[in-house]
């Protein structure tokens, strides 16, 4: 789904955010990015959603180099990478529905179609009764819900995730990441970018770690043995 | 260079196909209902957003309906102008007075003549009589005509020359008819014609000069309104490119925006036209009226009544198309 070749990404103030990183994140896989803060991370996720470009390697998404991609053709890019920010960035003078149909206007998905995928939306992330609701009127942990339910209605292939536990107490984002991981049963491919190690870590998912613009670690959990292996295990413990 | 350019058509293959997956379309006719619904949900609610801020509205919409006012009520009262110059067209005839004691075959005679030359389009006579009649209805002449015992005024032949006729050729024309056999006098008033004609012209530049500047003005003000809008809502812009807004999605409603400034600037200026003309209306019959004159007022046809729209329309939209574009490329990476 995602491949970085040897890419590396140099602002115009001449700081190297990433260095020679190369990874592969296949479809449908559940994916963290951490490392501490000016890692790196943010810069990963904003290649991805083509917010800045590689300044050296190449970026494929699918099967294309997004470096390839024109100005003209980023558009249809984002549509298919779903997004979700720290701030969740919300529009504050519209209903929880408007913003979480907002994909689909710009998709111009007709009425109909667009009612229905956003209850759905709003469903899944368990905020079906405030969609008349203003996102001020919500707490922040249903604020991010709500930026979640507008990063999946439009069925992205991909969904990133920049730090979005950040603003969250424990038990919020615990919940939040939760929602995130049922998000790989539909085939959906996740990237989350946190730097909340304990949290990640009890996530048990792949984890990519940044360190000054290098990618250091590449972690794999032991997947848990199939059901009746853990029985026959347990069955045989003293 | 193949290698760099293959991607293209995969990439439209991948885009549709996404589409398909994605973004469920049942038919052509629907995703043109949609596409059409958007811009109906462009321009109502972009419309909703001038009315919310209804007073900064009505100050934009009247500054830019007054430099659409001033450049139409300049192109009225030229045409009016033009128009009353063609009442006067009549300068531009000859008058050939008759010689006194002429009998009636030979002013059939210098009639022929006359309109036998070449640089005459026609020749009509205006008896004693006649002449007496028209001095009698100018106000004040009646009782001076009236003391008069006999009529004092000579047959006249009033030659109308060919039309787009230079002025030597109207001296010369004069001459050949001064020197007619029963031809006294030949008056012509040339100089005042072209005088007219001249600076009809010039007002008719100076009123394309002042039209283009105050459509200028009428440009910067939408543009700029349009800016100030772009970059109060420069938040939500940047959230819609983050989303996948294309370019002409984010500007919609702002070219919407844009549209509606302009239609109802022209509708004001079309209106406090209207009222100008109303107002105008009874000075100028009363003044026409004291020259003999019924000659009214040129209203606003529908042909200008068009072009107003048309143009308030454009420019509309074209200030807030300048305004868009520089804040787009913001939302593009580096």
């Amino acid at each position: 789904m995602i491949r970085f070749e040897s890419v590396t990404k140099r602002y115009p103030s001449g700081q190297e955010a990433l260095r020679e990183v190369t990874f592969a994140i296949a479809a449908g896989e559940f994916v963290f990015l951490t490392g501490h803060s000016g890692a790196g991370k943010s810069t990963v996720l904003k290649l991805v959603s083509l917010s800045e470009r590689a300044t050296r390697g190449a970026v494929l998404f699918g099967e294309r180099n997004l470096a390839k991609v024109s100005a003209r053709g980023i558009p249809a890019i984002r549509r298919q990478v779903g997004q979700v920010f720290q701030d969740h960035r919300l529009l504050m003078d519209r209903t929880v529905f408007d913003n979480v149909a907002l994909p689909l206007v710009i998709a111009a998905v007709p009425r109909a179609e667009l009612e229905k995928r956003v209850r759905s939306a709003l469903e899944k992330v368990a905020l079906a009764a405030r969609e008349r609701s203003r996102p001020v009127e919500l707490s922040a942990g249903e604020q991010q819900r709500v930026g979640i339910a507008r990063a999946i209605v439009a069925k992205p292939p991909l969904v990133i995730a920049d730090e979005p536990t950040g603003n969250l107490d424990p038990t919020l984002a615990a919940e939040i990441m939760a929602l995130f991981a049922t998000l790989t049963q539909a085939g959906t491919t996740v990237l989350v970018a946190s730097h909340d190690l304990p949290l990640v870590q009890r996530m048990k998912k792949r984890v990519l770690v940044l360190d000054h613009g290098r990618l250091i670690d590449d972690f794999r959990p032991v997947p848990p043995p199939p059901a009746h292996v853990a029985a026959a295990i347990e069955s045989v413990r003293p | 260079m193949s290698a760099n350019r293959s991607p293209e058509p995969g990439a439209t293959n991948r885009r549709t196909a996404a589409r398909d997956d994605g973004v469920r379309e049942p038919a052509a006719h629907a995703s043109l209902r949609a596409w059409l619904g958007q811009h109906a949900y462009g321009a109502l609610s972009s419309l909703g957003r001038l009315w919310q801020r209804r007073a900064a509205t009505l100050l934009t919409v009247a500054v830019m309906g007054l430099a659409l006012a001033l450049p139409l009520l300049l192109h009225l009262a030229l045409r009016n102008l033009e128009r009353y110059g063609g009442s006067i067209q009549e300068a531009r005839e000859l008058s050939v007075f008759v010689a006194p004691g002429s009998d009636a075959k030979a002013i059939g005679k210098l009639e022929t003549a006359i309109a036998a030359d070449a640089a005459v389009e026609s020749v009509r006579l205006r008896s004693p009589d006649e002449g007496l009649a028209e001095l009698e209805a100018l106000p004040g002449f009646a009782e001076a005509v009236a003391l008069l015992e006999e009529n004092p005024l000579p047959t006249v032949l009033l030659v109308a020359p060919r039309a787009g006729l230079a002025s030597d050729a109207m001296a010369a024309l004069a001459g050949r008819l001064g020197a007619l056999p029963g031809a006294d006098l030949v008056l012509y008033d040339l100089e005042w014609r072209e005088r007219m004609t001249r600076a009809l012209a010039l007002a008719a530049r100076l009123a394309a000069i002042v039209a283009a500047m105050l459509a200028l003005g009428a440009l910067l003000v939408v543009g700029n309104t349009i800016r100030l809008d772009v970059q109060g809502r420069a938040e939500e812009i940047a959230i819609v490119q983050q989303l996948g807004g294309s370019d002409g999605f984010v500007r919609r409603p702002f070219l919407y925006a844009g549209c509606w400034y302009g239609l109802f600037a022209s509708l004001a200026a079309l209106v406090g036209c209207a009222v100008a003309l109303a107002a105008l209306a009874g000075p100028v019959a009363s003044l026409a009226e004291s020259y003999g004159s019924t000659l009214g007022l040129v209203g606003l046809d529908l042909e200008t009544v068009g072009a107003t729209l048309l143009a308030g329309l454009v420019l509309g939209w074209l200030g807030a198309w300048i305004a868009c574009g520089r804040h787009l490329a913001r939302g593009r990476p580096a």
